[in-house]
């Protein structure tokens, strides 16, 4: 932690960065911090209940964030893929950036608890289960002791994901349906996932209206599969969509499922590699297609 | 029936005013609502396509011509995409009257000077043609009024007509760049050309409408001819959806545009948080 | 506070609670009640992780229209959703069409609703009502606000302050509050102390809930018992938070453009979650759903002012182009714009938007630091600062 000051201090005091995004005490638990003077720095945390994918914030639809200059970045293994995709879709570039990299072992499900010990097997988060980047790579600066291996759930995503598919058909659309119609649109979902960077979500496009805005089954139902498919081959896996969700959408189930779809057709897992091209959902700025912006 | 079911109206004239713009003239089919149906200049609707939804535009025509009401749109969105698809005959929704409005009464024995750029002339037109009908109650009346291009000039006729008359000054000028080889009136920004007709501000009113920039360019033409800030009044576009205060969309600082609004003062503008 | 108010309380046990509920349900009248909607014993299990934990039985408290008494969960935490959606749904026709040759019809809902009751109402949940009350009918009447209100008899339940996030008695409630409502129940052992502050609830009361009271030997001592539970909870809620109603209002109406408003959104992630769980939150959208060519719906649904999409023009031209402008709008209406105009705070201190948060934004804490800003007339913080880091 007090590494973490140090680089956070003297980064900004040297002018280096103008804003370090890492997390903080807050009276709820760990919270996102945005500390832009050195002074400030040692407000910074990290232990298991840093949660937040920071990567969010990196997102070009938050001009008040971009506007205060260049920023470091205190990052996750899990959350460098997040950068890594904002990179891929040239929706970042990294001169704007410096990535600061703490090693994991595995964090809790909620950021709230008060006592930041390692996380057991009842309170780690599902998602950090045989976790492939505990010690995150292609970040300027790695802090923290080694890590062990974050403890086995006692259920994890994709044994949730197998009771779904043992499911049948009808029972299975009964279950998506029964989850879908809590569904408020709030859009929470979208709004805190790091590689929802739309210019214009086809959620409020209305030429043509895609997608119904009330929230009934059937403009619930769009909006959902919507969603996840325009995530497929792109979801980092963070839940943060899933632990945003105001009435608890397993959402996660949702994204695994399509990720496990995309592995067995595509070969391919969203890793912390900028330059591997994804192999579908994949964006240039020279797209010769005008509506893909 | 609640507040937010429209009345049926008939579209009894489609005007085609510019590449872009286009009026419609609508006729209540109910005939009390006809009967009854009253407003004041600047009060705006909510006119509906059924299936695309409600626009929020002012109502163009003036209340001393009853019978039927105007609007002027201009293409941008889905509903006007919409509405750009209905014919003569046909029939769409209109909630209204909304809002405030100028107070056209309090103007009499004034000169009154409009100031209205693109299409922001139809909010203009509804008190020009009120002023123009009780022509004798008002003073001098200047009408200063440009578009980008000829083409996008809208109202032509009522342009030429007022051109014609000699108890109102109108002067059409179209932005640099903007006017044809047959172009015969002015070429120069609506601000420029406001400070050379320099209408005297003395026991005088201005009607401002028009893109913002022409606004932000054309008060402090305004101000420095003498006009005080509550001599000067303009109409707010703002997005709206219930037009009756309740949906919260068009809330700017401590107003409620669709109530308070969308008639202001150029000092009751000056209050406002620049949420606009 | 004395108790002098609650001198006509009546005993009614949870079992007598259960067959007055019974009877409405069966004579037809729709009740409305914190109700478990989820729980590790339901098919949806699979869809929480919590459930899954060894040992583990998480319920979801929701507000429902029962379908039997046995759902009904008095007391047992705030419900996740407030209760404006049984005024204000999520979604609801306004006005349907259907084309006949060239000419179209139109059909408007009812506005009469039938007789309803709703039962362990949150004091927070009530209160809001009665402020949004204002705003469906200043000038025009909200028709269907209106005749939902009036439909349905409200009864809270003195809450025993949930959590640190709680904060009513800093907008002017209190854990055993009535406004909005008809009358208050208060639990005691066994069963509730039930008393009417309205018409419409003595009314409530004669009718249906009285001949189900009894009256135990030891009223006394429950009334003490009530008495007790009701000053414990006021003062459990008393060091929460205490904020200068009017003097936020003014501050912030003159300071819109202070850094330390601006500032305030910066983890904000728009998400807009906390304007729909919010119990007084009432911008909507209208839309138009077609159904085919010649017919179809205009829905109105919850919006959030959380969202560019509220206020972008069809133009392109956003005045709230920001998520932090977007999230002092929010601030600016519940805590300036509301109050200048209709006299009450646009906020009932329940705290859902707190613990709705995942990134952390802290109403608590927010209002403290705009409070501080406004006693002292002058910033809190410079425009650098994030505004955070009270604890």
């Amino acid at each position: 932690m007090k590494e973490l000051q140090e680089l956070a201090r003297t980064l900004l005091a040297d002018g280096e960065v103008e804003l370090v995004i890492g997390w903080e005490e807050g009276r709820r638990g760990a919270r996102p911090a945005f500390i832009t003077s050195p002074d400030d720095a040692d407000r910074l945390i990290f232990d298991a209940r840093c949660v937040h994918n920071l990567a969010t914030y990196l997102s070009p639809r938050r001009p008040q964030v971009t506007r205060l200059g260049k920023l470091a970045l205190v990052v996750k293994g899990c959350d460098v893929k997040a950068v890594a995709g904002l990179l891929r879709e040239e929706q970042l570039s990294s001169d704007r950036l410096v990535l600061i990299g703490v090693r994991c072992g595995g964090v809790f499900e909620e950021p709230a608890l008060k006592d930041p010990a390692q996380p057991t097997s009842e309170t780690v988060a599902p998602r950090c289960y045989g976790c492939d980047n505990r010690e995150p790579a292609r970040v300027a600066y790695l802090l923290g002791e080694p890590q062990p291996e974050p403890p086995m759930p006692a259920t994890t995503i994709d044994d949730r994901v197998a009771m779904l598919d043992a499911l049948s058909p009808d029972e299975r659309w009964q279950f998506w349906t029964d989850q879908f119609s809590k569904c408020v649109r709030c859009y929470a979902c979208r709004q805190v996932c790091p590689l929802c960077v739309c210019e214009q979500c086809i959620a409020d496009k209305t030429m043509p209206q895609w997608i119904e805005t009330a929230s009934h089954p059937r403009g619930n139902l769009a909006w959902n599969l919507i969603r996840a498919l325009h995530l497929a081959g792109r979801c980092v896996g963070c839940g943060e969509c899933e632990r945003f969700c105001p009435v608890d959408i397993p959402l996660s189930l949702l994204n695994r499922k399509v990720q496990q779809i995309v592995e067995e057709r595509f070969d391919y897992v969203v890793s912390d590699d900028p330059e591997r091209p994804a192999p579908i959902g994949d964006y240039r700025p020279d797209d010769q297609e005008e509506f893909i912006k | 029936m609640t507040i937010y079911q429209p009345d049926l109206v008939t579209v009894v004239d489609v005007i085609d005013e510019t590449p872009d713009t286009r009026s419609l003239r609508l006729e209540f089919q109910d005939e009390a609502t006809r009967e009854a149906f009253g407003f004041h200049s600047g009060q705006f609707g909510e006119y509906s396509v059924f299936g695309a939804g409600e626009a929020t535009f002012c109502i163009a025509s003036p209340p001393t011509r009853p019978g039927a009401i105007e609007c002027c749109f201009k293409l941008v969105g889905k509903v006007t995409t919409a509405l750009r698809e209905v014919d003569i005959g046909d029939t769409i929704g209109f909630r209204g009257p909304y809002g405030n409005w100028f107070p056209v009464d309090e103007w009499r024995g004034k000169d009154v000077v409009f100031v209205a750029g693109g299409i922001g002339l139809a909010p203009v037109r509804c008190v020009i043609w009120n002023i123009l009908d009780r022509r004798d109650e008002f003073g001098d009346l200047t009408i200063v009024y440009g578009a980008r291009t000829v083409q996008d000039l809208v109202y032509k006729r009522e342009l030429q007509e007022w051109q014609a008359r000699d108890d109102v000054t109108t002067v059409v000028t179209v932005d640099p760049g903007g006017e044809t080889p047959e172009w015969e009136g002015r070429v120069g920004f609506v601000p420029t050309v406001l400070a050379e007709v320099a209408p005297s501000a003395a026991n005088a009113v201005a009607v401002i409408c028009g893109p913002p920039v022409m606004i932000k360019f054309s008060f402090p033409v305004l101000e420095k001819l003498g006009f005080a800030d509550d001599a000067v009044y303009t109409t707010l576009e703002m997005r709206m959806k219930c037009g009756v205060g309740k949906c919260g969309r068009c809330n700017i600082g401590s107003v409620y545009v669709c109530k308070d609004g969308p008639v202001f003062t150029a000092a009751q503008l000056k209050k406002l948080p620049a949420e606009y | 506070m004395s108790d002098e108010r609650h001198a006509d309380e009546l005993y009614l046990t949870e079992e007598s609670l259960t067959r007055l509920v019974d009877e409405l349900l069966t004579a037809g009248t729709e009740v409305i009640a914190p109700a478990v909607t989820g729980s590790c014993a339901s098919p949806a299990a699979i869809a929480s992780a919590a459930c899954l934990r060894p040992g583990a039985a998480p319920e979801l408290i929701e507000y429902a229209a029962l379908h039997d008494a046995s759902q009904m969960a008095l007391g047992r935490g705030l419900p996740n959703l407030s209760l404006k959606g049984f005024f204000l749904p999520q979604e609801e026709a306004l006005v349907s069409w259907r084309r006949r040759g060239t000419g179209l019809e139109l059909r408007g809902p009812r506005v009469d609703a039938p007789s309803r009751i709703a039962l362990g109402v949150k004091p927070c949940d009530a209160a809001a009502l009665e402020i949004v009350d204002k705003v469906m009918n200043w000038d025009t009447k909200d028709e269907l606000w209106n005749g939902r209100r009036e439909a349905t008899t409200v009864f809270t339940l003195a809450c025993p302050v949930e959590d640190e996030s709680c904060f009513c008695a800093a907008v002017g409630g209190t854990p055993d509050g009535t406004r909005g409502a008809d009358g208050l129940f208060t639990p005691v052992e066994g069963g509730y102390m039930v008393q009417a502050t309205t018409d419409k609830g003595r009314a409530f009361i004669d009718s249906h809930l009285a001949a189900h009271a009894g009256e135990p030997a030891q009223s006394d001592s429950l009334r003490r018992q009530a008495a007790g539970f009701r000053s414990a909870a006021r003062e459990r809620i008393a060091g929460h938070l205490a904020i200068d109603g009017p003097a936020i209002r003014d501050w912030v109406a003159a300071n819109f453009d202070d850094p330390l408003l601006t500032s305030l959104g910066i983890r904000c992630n728009g998400c807009g979650a906390c304007t729909s769980v919010c119990p007084t939150c009432h911008c909507f959208d209208i839309v138009d759903e077609p159904d085919g060519v010649s017919c179809g719906t205009r829905r109105r649904c919850w919006d959030t002012c959380q969202t560019g999409r509220f206020t972008s023009h069809a133009s392109g031209h956003n005045p709230r182009e920001d998520q932090n402008v977007r999230f002092r709008q929010r601030i600016n209406h519940k805590f300036a714009i509301y109050p200048l105009r209709f006299g009450e705070i646009l906020c009932t201190g329940c705290g859902r938007c707190t613990r709705v948060c995942h990134a952390g934004q802290d109403l608590v804490e927010i209002l403290s630091e705009i409070d501080d800003a406004a006693r002292r007339g002058r910033p809190a913080v410079t425009a650098d600062s994030d505004g955070g880091g009270e604890g």
